[in-house]
Order: structure tokens, then C-alpha cells, then sequence
């Protein structure tokens, strides 16, 4: 006999509120309905009521976590219609930030899926190392959580002294090389925890679209940084790290991995950063009238801007975000087909998703 | 000839669109002249293109409303644009499965029918009409 359990929208197995009606055969799901909208803020459509400096506050607050990515994409869609170009230096320290702020995510994601693990350990130790992320952080930007570095035609702050920079990311390196990556790598606990749980096959990954951490680890090589590099991207070396599982292993797998690969692009962005201006000379610009579509690869995947203008209006005419957990969600529920009901929670948090980026 | 430039023609080729791709705005832009929605998906469905998402636009007063969609072709972003009368477009949803989410919302954001599809119902407003998100609304 089968029957429904709901899960959520506000429930302690869960980050943020949304929804599972699983249908349950014993301990094993049939099927999952998913149901969101309960972060709804109306975002997009606020966009269009502030002018092209309050729209990158207001765009900053999507999301808690990867909130550089929304200005960051935001940013590059404005330049696109003012023709402006972020000077060299600009685009080295985009890239600086968004990769602290996708170890900072892989961390906190790290940290999470450790507690659903019941690895109570490996959570404490995973929000001490965010806690030394967000403090590189707010050595550059001043602050914890929206950084606000990013303007039209680059960004507000220096990274002055790079060396002392490049100094707290080598230690914060060294410190998830000796305990994160081993632990989630080799442990036993993690692996038989998470090993053959919520599969999401290599097809249905393609018939989804799904992006990110995700996509990657059900063998799909995609990652926006590679495929269409932007900012400083195209003259850093790093890898794609791709496993073909398509578990919660895999998924841990591919960040844990993605994360040796952040240091690397941090410590060479760090090394190379060139000398100069951090935004475009000047405040004078003007926005043409059209549509510019930008994507960036955000820590839980691709994100999209699409942002409209018409000429002499300070406003934007409409913005549109396509976040990567929208891509990612509907997936959940092949994932939890056949899974066990006590499997949930962990299935669902290891798409790392986030409702506030969602629901906007 | 670019890589970039032989698969966006092998796209229009497939289509038998002869009006050249525009690179405008970050995309290369396709005009569908008379090509249904369904018939550019299953083209990029061929290609293996993979879906990105749908952007409504509600055109100034008596226009009507645009809907651009987005591909991504081995990094190239893709977008093809139409322009709706009234507010109705085929759904793609069924040979593409990852336009659900967002054929739906657009129709909850916009009140836009995607013909061939049933939507479930509104979770936060129950009853409530769709369409009252993002359009504008006269008083």
C-alpha cells in the first residue's frame, strides 16, 4: 500500500522552506512532487522600479550565499549594452571573489551535507573553514556576506596588498587539503553514506539541462568558466572535475574536487593580477536600447541575466534570472525515485540548492 | 569558417531559414520567420543544444508580449526570439522536458498559455488568477 508523506515547507530535514509530497511504498519513495514559491519576493519585478546603481544592491540580496554572483552577472549584462570594458585588474579580482565565495559555498554546502550524514564532527569543522573564508572575504571587500565589489565597468575595492591575500588562502588551503577533502574523499562514513543514493543518470541529466556541481557529476563536462570563458578565466589553468556516479558521492566528489581547483585559480589570479585601474575611468556612460544576455558559473552551477534596456531610462526595463537551482530542481524527483524516505533529506541537499535564488 | 559559424548553419540549414544568426547582446540571435517554437526545439534537440529558460517580456501597451528562448551550442549562447498577439504559445514541455518549471511560470508570472500542457495549481494563491506577478495591472 502506498501512501503520501509531506515534507516541508518548513521542516528541520530541510535549509530553506519548500516542499516534497513523496509517495511512499514502505521506506521507499515512487514519486516526489516538488512544490517551491515560498521565498517569493517579487525580485524581478522590483528590478524594473530602481535605477542602474540600486538594481545591483537589490540583485546582491537574491541570494545568502552566492550573492557575487548575481552582481557579478548583473554587471557584465550592463556593460554589455554601455559598451563599457572592465579594466584587467577588475576582472582578475571578479574572479578572486567568485572563487572564494564558491569555496565558501562548497563549504557551507560540505558542512551541511555532513550533519544530514550524521558526521556532526565534520560539520563543525567544515563552518570553522568557512568562518576563515568569509574572513578573506571581508579582509577584501569589508564585508561578510554581500560583498557589494561590483560596478559597472569593473569593481569598488582594491585588493591592495595581494601577497597577504595569497597568505590566508595558501593556510585555508592547506588546512581543507589535511581534513575536508580526505574526509569526504576516503572516509567510510561518507561513502557509505552517500555512494549509489539519488542517482540522477547521465540522460536524464542531459533531458533535464541540469548545470553546476550536478551536471558534472553525472559525467557531463559543462562548466560556463571553460566553455565560454569570461572575465579573467580564459588565462587560468584549471580543471573541470568530472565523475560519472551520478550519486551523492559523486556530487561530494566533484565539489570536494572543485575546490583544490578554486585555490589553484585564486593562488594564480592572486599571482598574476596585473597593475591598474579597478573600474572604467570616468562615471559618464549611457545604455543603449536592447537586450544583453549574460551567464557566469556560479558554486551551484550556471547562472543567466537576461537584462532589457530602453535608452534614457535610468531604470532597467526588465531583468530576468535563471538561477541554477530552477535548472537543477525538477531533478530531485528522478533522483528520489526508489530511494529510501530517510535518504531524502540528504538527496535533496546535495544539489546544494538554494530557494532563495529560486522563488527571487 | 569558424566552428561557432558551421554549427549555427547547420541550425538554420536544418530549419531552412535563410536569414543569417545576429550576435547582439551576448547571444547569436535566430528570427524564426514562419518555424514553430516546436520545430526550432526539435533542431536543437538534434543538435544536442541544451535548454536554458524562457524570458517573457510584456511589449508596450496593445503589443502584446515576447518570449526569447535561450540554448546553450558548446558555450555559444543562442536565443530566438517571438512575438505574441495573444498571449499563446505551443508548449515545448513535452520534448523538452526542462522547460517545465519555467513554461510555468511565465504563465504565472504573465498569464501566458503554453497550448498542449495542464499546469498544477497555484501553490501560494490558490484560486487566485495567474498573471498578476509581473504584468502590469490597470487600476
Amino acid at each position: 500500500m502506498s501512501y503520501k508523506i509531506p515534507m516541508g515547507p518548513f521542516h528541520p530535514g530541510l535549509e530553506e522552506p519548500y516542499k516534497l509530497d513523496m509517495i511512499c511504498n514502505g521506506e521507499t519513495v515512487q514519486d516526489v512532487k516538488l512544490h517551491v514559491g515560498f521565498n517569493f519576493r517579487g525580485i524581478e519585478h522590483l528590478a524594473e522600479t530602481r535605477n542602474y546603481i540600486q538594481v545591483i544592491a537589490l540583485m546582491e540580496r537574491v541570494c545568502g550565499i552566492c550573492s557575487n554572483v548575481h552582481t557579478f552577472t548583473l554587471c557584465r549584462a550592463m556593460e554589455e549594452l554601455t559598451g563599457l570594458t572592465p579594466p584587467p585588474r577588475a576582472q582578475y579580482i571578479r574572479v578572486i571573489v567568485a572563487e572564494l565565495e564558491r569555496l565558501h559555498s562548497h563549504i557551507l554546502w560540505a558542512g551541511v551535507a555532513a550533519k544530514l550524514m550524521g558526521f556532526k564532527t565534520m560539520f563543525m569543522t567544515s563552518f570553522e573553514i568557512r568562518e576563515k573564508i568569509m574572513e578573506v572575504l571581508q579582509a577584501i571587500s569589508g564585508n561578510r556576506v554581500n560583498y557589494a565589489m561590483n560596478r559597472i565597468g569593473g569593481v569598488n575595492r582594491d585588493i591592495e596588498d595581494p601577497q597577504a591575500v595569497l597568505k590566508m588562502v595558501e593556510a585555508l588551503e592547506l588546512e581543507m587539503a589535511h581534513t575536508v577533502i580526505p574526509i569526504f574523499t576516503t572516509s567510510s562514513t561518507a561513502a557509505s553514506r552517500c555512494a549509489g543514493v539519488g542517482v540522477l543518470t547521465k540522460e536524464k541529466a542531459i533531458s533535464c539541462a541540469v548545470v553546476g556541481p550536478v551536471a558534472r557529476a553525472s559525467g557531463l563536462p559543462q562548466d560556463t568558466r571553460r566553455s565560454a570563458p569570461y572575465a579573467a578565466y580564459g588565462e587560468l589553468e584549471f580543471d573541470v572535475p568530472v565523475q560519472t556516479g551520478g550519486d551523492v558521492r559523486a556530487r561530494l566528489l566533484v565539489r570536494a574536487l572543485e575546490i583544490m581547483e578554486s585555490c589553484k585559480i585564486i593562488r594564480q589570479a592572486l599571482t598574476k593580477l596585473p597593475p591598474g585601474e579597478i573600474h572604467t575611468p570616468g562615471e559618464r556612460f549611457v545604455f543603449t536600447t536592447g537586450t544583453a544576455a549574460k551567464r557566469i558559473e556560479g558554486p551551484r552551477g550556471e547562472v543567466l541575466y537576461s537584462v532589457s534596456w530602453k535608452a534614457g531610462s535610468k531604470n532597467p526595463a526588465r531583468i530576468h534570472v535563471r538561477t541554477p537551482t530552477f535548472a537543477i530542481m525538477p531533478s530531485v524527483r528522478w533522483m528520489m525515485q526508489g530511494a529510501r524516505l530517510a535518504d531524502a533529506p540528504l538527496i535533496q541537499a546535495s544539489i546544494d540548492p538554494c530557494y532563495s535564488c529560486t522563488d527571487r | 569558417m569558424t566552428d561557432t559559424t558551421t554549427q549555427l548553419e547547420s541550425i538554420s540549414e536544418k530549419l531552412g531559414i535563410t536569414e543569417p544568426w545576429v550576435e547582439t547582446g551576448g547571444a547569436h540571435w535566430l528570427a524564426p520567420g514562419t518555424k514553430s517554437v516546436r520545430e526550432i526545439t526539435k533542431v536543437m534537440n538534434e543538435v544536442h543544444a541544451r535548454f536554458i529558460t524562457i524570458t517573457a517580456f510584456q511589449l508596450p501597451a496593445g503589443e502584446g508580449f515576447r518570449l526569447d528562448y535561450h540554448w546553450d551550442l558548446d558555450g555559444q549562447l543562442l536565443g530566438v526570439s517571438f512575438q505574441l498577439a495573444a498571449n499563446s504559445l505551443e508548449s515545448i514541455f513535452d520534448i523538452c522536458e526542462a522547460a517545465d518549471w519555467i513554461e510555468r511560470e511565465v504563465h504565472e508570472g504573465f498569464g501566458t498559455e503554453f497550448v498542449g500542457r495542464e499546469y498544477e495549481p497555484l501553490e501560494l494563491r490558490q484560486g487566485d488568477t495567474s498573471g498578476v506577478n509581473l504584468r502590469e495591472v490597470k487600476q
